[in-house]
């Protein structure tokens, strides 16, 4: 508690992490919102799209909705973490906290108690703007399918230790952020369907590539629409999917971990 | 002993920073670590604070193993002063003061003897140079601990603030505080340190006694017409610390201000020996410190 008072100290007067915030918090609203106003135009003008779609935004669905598109601006926590450890190493601060009388443990352990508490934080706005959608639409509440909230959570954590891993590695902010995006957003993608398209010729199939490091995680909470009419191959089993996610989590925090205890700070 | 350091060396890449260097920190002084740039001073106080991994050898804080418990009861200023940029120098002390386990109450304290009161609510980045290594002294003397360590204290302060640092050093040392503090420059060692270890490319090249080791010595040269009949004559004289030929002189070494040339000529005439040549030279610190460094 101590240390995260300290963190709390070194947070609370840094304009840009309040700003990414509420960022996060409108986003996770407006992103909803938009994808529900288009389903809600859509499904007006073409009654039969209602059909096939059922309704994503009303209970049980809306767990699975929301989680599956918030998941897309997972990489706003991601920079919180980057810019919280990258500005340290910019002010010289994590020396200047080892030096104060902090362990290399404690400093590490209390960025890694950091994205736990924004994975949590970022769940807690999924779950309410959940809550928010379901109660708009028409059918009563419902608690299935709430474990989408539970795989967004791991998901934000596997983002987080990411962020957290390539700040520890490449310690300079810009090129942190670049190579955190290059890699969630295009080359991993990239790479999963060259190994999917590799292993079963089909691009749809699934394959080696749904088992890459984010790919796991992005894959708890699959396409949630059409849910009855396509089928995208079979999908992996969920079961995998989170031993894989754990295993995953377990080795990013151990190599974070080695490389902040071993380095020339 | 405050600090052992114990064959302590370090590489980087192919430069070795650090050559099996040792010696120890008695408690209650100044120790004054000197070396031009470059000499490894940063890196073994880097590595003391466990901010840069050894390649081998070690040291210990209080004559125990190390740990970051040790930390707290040090303040240290390490090469350059760390601070978040977007806080301001009271908030950054509160954080400083937070990590060291000590309360709030003592950051006035410490701010006013840097003279950092009328702006500690300014950020941190609105800060001159004197000012930020004030504000990181302040941060050393927070909590008011028995050890510290300062590297470069005086760097980038105008020459009122470099008296000022000075002579809180000394009241430091007056209170009974143990002092490490590394420096580049000779003048400020021999004026406050009472210890002083002298590296050079890493390496360690002699430790010790202030006075011993820095402060200049008497030289006395003395010639005559027979060389070897004064050399053998002089090898009976007490009180010096080595002798010398250079230059069909021989060069006796005194200590500062205890060499008695009348004596010396009296002996060597009692001796059988005249001398034609005999002189008292002093050494430059400067040219005792250029000596050992080279």
């Amino acid at each position: 508690m101590k240390l995260l008072h300290t963190e709390w100290l070194k947070l609370k007067g840094y304009r840009t992490f309040w700003v990414l915030t509420i960022l996060s918090i409108i986003s996770i609203l407006g992103i909803n919102y938009s994808v529900y106003s288009i389903k809600q135009s859509q499904t007006l003008a073409n009654p039969q799209v209602a059909l096939v779609m059922g309704d994503p935004f009303a209970f049980p669905h809306v767990w699975h909705t929301v989680a599956y598109i918030s998941s897309f601006l997972l990489f706003i926590p991601g920079l919180m973490i980057i810019t919280s450890l990258t500005n340290e190493y910019t002010f010289k601060t994590h020396r200047q906290n080892i030096i104060d009388g902090w362990s290399r443990n404690q400093f590490i352990h209390v960025k890694i108690l950091m994205v736990i508490i924004l994975s949590l934080f970022s769940m807690l706005i999924v779950f309410i703007t959940s809550l928010l959608f379901g109660f708009i639409s028409s059918k009563p509440f419902d608690f299935n399918e709430v474990q989408f909230i539970g795989y967004y959570f791991i998901q934000a954590l596997s983002y987080g230790m990411v962020a957290l891993l390539l700040s520890v590695l490449i310690k300079r902010s810009g090129l942190a952020i670049g190579v955190f995006f290059l890699y969630s957003y295009i080359i991993e993608n990239f790479l999963g369907a060259f190994l999917n398209y590799g292993a079963s010729s089909k691009i749809t199939k699934n394959g080696p590539g749904d088992y890459l490091p984010l790919n796991t995680t992005d894959n708890l909470i699959p396409f949630p629409f059409f849910k009855g009419l396509i089928k995208l191959g079979t999908e992996p089993s969920v079961y995998v999917l989170l031993i894989l996610s754990a295993v995953y989590l377990c080795l990013y925090y151990f190599f974070t971990v080695r490389k902040f205890s071993n380095d020339d700070l | 002993m405050i600090l052992s350091i114990e064959g302590l060396s370090k590489k980087y890449g192919n430069i070795q920073a650090l050559k099996n260097v040792s010696f120890s920190v008695p408690e209650g002084s100044v120790f004054g670590i000197l070396g031009p740039n470059g000499s490894g001073k940063t890196t073994l106080l880097g590595t003391v604070m466990n901010v840069i991994k050894p390649t081998s050898g070690g040291f210990k804080l209080f004559d125990e193993i190390p740990n970051a418990g040790h930390r707290k009861l040090i303040g240290t200023l390490l090469e350059t002063p760390n601070f978040y940029h977007y806080l301001s120098g009271k908030k950054n002390l509160e954080i400083s003061a937070d990590i060291k386990g000590r309360g709030k109450e003592d950051i006035e304290r410490v701010l006013e003897i840097v003279n950092l009161t009328d702006r500690k609510n300014s950020k941190f980045s609105t800060y001159s140079l004197g000012m930020k290594q004030r504000l990181a002294i302040a941060s050393c003397l927070l909590g008011d601990p028995g050890v510290l360590v300062f590297d470069e204290p005086t760097n980038g302060l105008d020459p009122e603030g470099i008296a000022e640092i000075r002579s809180l050093i000394r009241k430091l040392y007056k209170d009974g505080k143990t002092i490490i503090m590394a420096s580049h420059l000779l003048d400020e060692v021999e004026k406050v340190c009472t210890h002083v270890a002298i590296l050079k490319k890493g390496v360690l090249l002699t430790t010790g006694d202030v006075n011993d080791i820095l402060s200049s010595e008497d030289i006395v040269e003395i010639g005559a017409a027979d060389l070897e009949s004064l050399k053998t004559a002089v090898t009976a004289l007490t009180n010096y610390t080595s002798i010398k030929t250079e230059n069909n002189l021989v060069q006796l070494f005194y200590p500062f201000n205890t060499a008695d040339l009348t004596a010396i000529n009296n002996y060597c005439f009692s001796k059988g020996v005249i001398l034609n040549h005999i002189q008292l030279k002093r050494k430059s610190l400067e040219s005792k410190f250029f000596e050992l460094t080279n």
